[in-house]
């Protein structure tokens, strides 16, 4: 079978977009149902990713390689057990958004489900990218449509927001892409040969003060994408401007596009940097999980303090991420998927409020459960999964993740604890005063109970919810040999001698099969003037 | 040796620049657009006798001139660039009632400077193309003979220009009197082997800076730019902005890639060249930011390009310079036709309030622009993110780590105002009605060819990028 899948599931959003410069601007209902048709087929396709996944090994699968600019940059992607629940995560939330968005985005509909799409192929392109320029190419260009997605459809301050997002996000990626050219720089000196293969990277052995240089750069880009304390501060503007679409999209794929850099790129490339920045960056994360719930809990706006849960969440998830071991790495994969379902659900249902009411403030809500019984129980289901209650997906997740800590550091676990406790308090808090309570808005007389179509978006969470908390086998067992590996990247700096002169041993084998032919005449030429 | 088809790009020029000239007398005031695709039908048989010669390589005056395979390179890339600006131009200058021959036939001119400069390893040869096309540049800057913003320009850019060629021939004069010669290559073979004289080469090569620097508008030789920009015809300015900035770096690969190589202490000029590049990047993106007027902002920001492609010179990688030259050139005509299409009947609009709400109002070219100011930002996948790469690798490469964080920051800085242009665009409701001459096919064909180049430049720039690597693969430095 020859079918290049992978490379179908990443760019048919892409397509979809372009295939929409044909359908006239007034045709509103047509692109919708296009956008819709487009990414439910996107869904159905990477479930075959997923039937199709080899769980066993921890090679890349589904590899598709194919020359493109030479010396080094070629296009190359695949999956392995972490990108391939990332991928899943996205193609199954792009038609939630879009069905999401149906009557909230009135204006300038075309010009939206383009933005859409795009997105989604940028999403999905960052999560399979095996070559550091495609990679690089894909989490650049995602800025571009969150950016009119922000800036076009979004609230008040709109264009601060966007503008902080696309700043804050290229201030990381731009010191990232320095180290990239040291990283590719560094390998022709030691190779001979051009290369920005990751697997060719991790090969590398690099001199530890080099690394702590390039781990800060990658660390950087990556820690503002997540955002852990202190680089969060974009992450409530852009939450409370956006439409809720592109919260969804944000609190669901892009802040994992963070966690995903630290696990396939900062930590196991530049394993003896990580080493002696992870107690400094759990701390962070641990200052993360208090702050995030901590201002969680003084929230007026019901949209920033999902907001901010998300900064107390991604907090567990990283501190998860640098205990490093089985348990902690499968739960912050595991929480990934969990934040993603749960915080984007989170995000829907405040949509659903919004668009009926049109405000956020938790103040104008009260005894909403009784107009809207439907509702009620679907969102107090999405904030239980949120605050980890057992039954549910995030009980799953957060509790192999503090397993995991503990093993690390009793202290830490302990300390973490709180992203539980916390949650429960100021999202039940929220739910009592937006849910229950006296009915004194008389606004909320009029609310009328779940559409058809918002009940088709939210059910399939709520299924995912209960089912990723009742059987987590499915998800897990194929992660675990992807994870083993990434943990014996990671753990290998220990079994090298460390070698301060060279950068690199000289025993280093190349995995690139295409060596350009004509890489050696031009580079002598060049090299000739130093 | 000497072989007269070396002057053939040069003089089929020159023949439409007369041609047109002549012709100007004998056409009726409505059917002067014609003009334009005359020049346009010289310029095609110049760069295909350009694309003929690639594996010939003509010299002519005792090697004074000469068509090496970068020289015919860059040639190819001038025409290409002046043939998109008489594209742009034709209804322009019809809308505005601008005389159309000599325009057309002082672009020629100006075009016809620089290819003697980028085909000479001669400074005195070199001189002569920029004064031939600083001459023509004075004069395209004030052609708009009602405005006074227009003659203003002209007179700034000729006075402050005279004073750079005066510092330029004097630096001439100091290598020459050491050397006892003109050509680039003789100057530093005679300083290579007496290196008593090394006060000589700096100071001389430092006034060499300065005169070019002008061309380029580094900064602190940059101060012409933004009035100049602004004053002049906005297709002029799309050419001032593009060509002999271009230009301006040809000669600069020509003169810094000798000395890099021969002379053995450049640590004081390549300090020079560093700092001014740092200073370039920094203070033209700054200034960018509290600009209102479009044509400001991309003054500002050719100002702020001019210093990465400084860095090329730095990192002595010269394909990546070419390389950056063929995407800027695209994504800065680009930018600016689409700046001259949406105008109208003698109303041009050019402040930022004006661009309210026009991405939906003219998706096409909203989008088109965006795409332009993407590029130019260097967000991937555009051809400006590679120009960048490439430039940004090459200089980490060789070891210039610092500069180039600083390049990024400075591009940080610079996507800000890109991005705000956008907003206007996209994220702010009208502010009043906006109408556009829409009748402009050369235009849109312009806006077209530059679109394909940045997209293609920037996905594929697999054969441009074997060419441009070929011809500096040549050069003997």
């Amino acid at each position: 079978m020859n079918i290049p899948l992978l490379s179908i599931v990443t760019f048919l959003p892409a397509a979809g977009a372009l295939l929409f410069i044909f359908i006239n601007r007034k045709q509103e209902n047509l692109i919708r149902y296009t956008a819709l048709f487009i990414s439910i087929i996107n869904f159905i396709l990477s479930l075959f990713l997923y039937f199709n996944f080899n769980g066993q090994t921890a090679e890349p699968q589904f590899v598709e390689k194919a020359r493109w600019i030479g010396y080094g940059i070629h296009y190359h992607i695949g999956i392995d057990g972490i990108s391939l629940f990332l991928v899943l995560l996205t193609t199954f939330l792009m038609p939630i958004v879009i069905l999401s968005s149906w009557n909230s985005v009135k204006d300038k509909v075309k010009e939206y489900h383009i933005f859409m799409l795009l997105l989604g192929t940028g999403i999905i392109g960052v999560f399979v990218s095996l070559n550091l320029f495609l990679f690089y190419v894909f989490w650049e260009a995602m800025l571009i449509p969150m950016y009119f997605l922000i800036g076009i459809w979004g609230g008040k301050r709109k264009i601060y927001a966007t503008l902080k997002f696309v700043i804050f996000t290229m201030f990381g990626s731009l010191l990232m892409l320095v180290a990239i050219f040291v990283l590719y720089s560094i390998f022709y000196k030691t190779a001979g040969t051009y290369s920005l293969n990751i697997f060719d990277y991790y090969q590398l052995v690099l001199n530890p003060n080099i690394q702590i240089w390039l781990f800060l750069a990658f660390g950087l880009a990556f820690a503002i994408k997540v955002p852990m304390f202190p680089f969060h501060t974009w992450l409530p503007d852009a939450h409370v401007e956006a439409p809720t679409a592109g919260s969804v999209i944000l609190a669901g794929v892009l802040l994992k596009m963070g966690a995903y850099g630290f696990l396939r790129f900062a930590l196991p490339l530049f394993p003896d940097a990580a080493k002696k920045f992870i107690p400094y960056l759990a701390v962070l994360s641990l200052i993360g999980i208090i702050y995030g719930a901590l201002m969680a809990l003084i929230q007026k706006d019901m949209k920033s303090l999902v907001a901010y849960s998300s900064v107390s969440h991604m907090g567990l998830i990283m501190l998860a991420v640098f205990a490093l071991n089985m348990e902690s790495l499968e739960g912050a994969v595991y929480q990934m998927l969990n934040h993603g379902l749960s915080t984007g659900a989170l995000f829907l249902c405040v949509g659903i409020l919004y668009e009926r009411a049109h405000t956020r403030l938790i103040k104008d809500y009260g005894g909403v459960s009784r107009q809207m019984p439907v509702f009620a129980a679907l969102f107090l289901i999405c904030m239980l999964s949120s605050v980890g209650l057992p039954g549910l997906n995030g009980f799953v997740g957060e509790i192999l993740c503090l397993f995991g800590v503990f093993q690390s550091s009793k202290l830490l676990a302990i300390l973490g604890v709180s992203t539980i406790i916390l949650a429960a308090a100021y999202l039940l808090w929220m739910y009592q005063r937006v849910m229950q309570g006296p009915l004194e808005n008389k606004k909320i007389f009029n609310f009328k109970d779940l559409s058809l179509r918002e009940i088709g978006f939210l059910v399939p969470i709520v299924l995912l919810m209960f089912f990723m908390g009742i059987f987590p086998k499915p998800f897990l067992r194929k992660m675990d040999a992807s994870i083993e590996h990434l943990l014996k990247q990671v753990h290998r700096a220990e079994t090298y001698v460390v070698d301060k002169e060279a950068y690199i041993k000289p025993s280093l084998k190349i995995s690139e099969i295409d060596i350009n032919h004509n890489t050696k005449e031009n580079r002598t030429e060049t090299e000739d003037n130093e | 040796m000497n072989n007269i088809w070396t002057l053939l790009p040069i003089l089929f020029v020159l023949t439409g620049s007369v041609l047109v000239l002549l012709l100007e007398v004998f056409l009726k005031r409505e059917k002067k657009e014609y003009l334009g695709f005359i020049s346009i039908i010289f310029l095609l048989l110049s760069g295909t006798s350009c694309v003929l010669f690639w594996n010939k390589g003509f010299s002519y005056f005792n090697g004074g001139l000469f068509l090496d395979r970068l020289a015919l390179l860059l040639s190819l890339l001038f025409i290409i660039g002046t043939a998109l600006i008489i594209l742009i131009s034709m209804k322009y200058l019809s809308l505005q009632n601008t005389n159309h021959g000599e325009y057309y036939s002082l672009l020629l001119f100006a075009l016809i400077g620089i290819l003697i400069m980028v085909s000479s390893t001669d400074l005195i040869i070199i001189f002569l193309g920029l004064e031939v096309l600083s001459m023509s540049s004075y004069a395209l800057a004030g052609l708009k003979r009602s405005d006074k913003k227009s003659g203003e320009a002209a007179l700034k850019y000729f006075l402050l220009g005279s004073f750079a060629s005066a510092f330029l021939v004097y630096g001439i004069a100091l290598l020459y009197g050491a050397s006892k010669s003109t050509e680039i290559f003789s100057i530093m073979n005679y300083f290579q082997s007496d290196s008593t004289q090394a006060i000589l080469v700096i100071s001389g090569l430092g006034m060499l800076i300065i005169g070019f620097g002008f061309k380029i508008a580094i900064v602190p030789f940059h101060m012409w730019t933004p009035d100049v920009y602004e004053g002049s015809p906005t297709p002029v300015t799309a050419f001032f902005s593009v060509c002999p900035k271009a230009a301006g770096f040809a000669v600069l690969i020509r003169l810094f890639g000798p000395y890099f190589k021969q002379i053995t202490d450049t640590k004081s000029i390549f300090m020079v060249l560093w700092l001014l590049s740092v200073l370039t990047m920094i203070t033209g993106n700054l200034l960018a930011l509290r600009q209102k007027n479009i044509k400001r902002i991309l003054a500002y920001s050719s100002i702020a390009h001019a210093g990465y492609i400084m860095i090329a010179i730095l990192a002595k990688s010269y394909y990546s310079l070419v390389f950056y030259l063929t995407v800027y050139l695209f994504m800065n005509i680009g930018a600016f036709s689409a700046v001259i299409a949406l105008s109208k009947q003698d109303k041009e609009y050019l402040e930022l309030d004006d661009y309210a709400g026009i991405g939906f109002r003219y998706p096409w070219i909203g989008a088109t622009l965006s795409l332009f100011l993407l590029s130019l930002a260097g967000f991937p996948p555009t051809g400006g993110f590679l120009a960048k790469f490439y430039v940004f690798s090459e200089a980490v490469h060789k070891g210039l780590t610092p500069l180039v964080i600083i390049g990024v920051m400075a591009s940080l800085i610079s996507v800000f105002y890109y991005l705000r242009i956008i907003v206007y665009m996209y994220m702010r409701e009208p502010s009043h009605s906006f109408k556009i001459y829409e009748n402009n096919p050369a235009l849109f064909l312009a806006l077209f060819i530059c679109l394909y180049g940045v997209i293609q430049l920037g996905l594929f720039p697999g054969n441009v990028l074997l060419f441009i690597k070929q011809a500096v693969a040549s050069l003997p430095f």
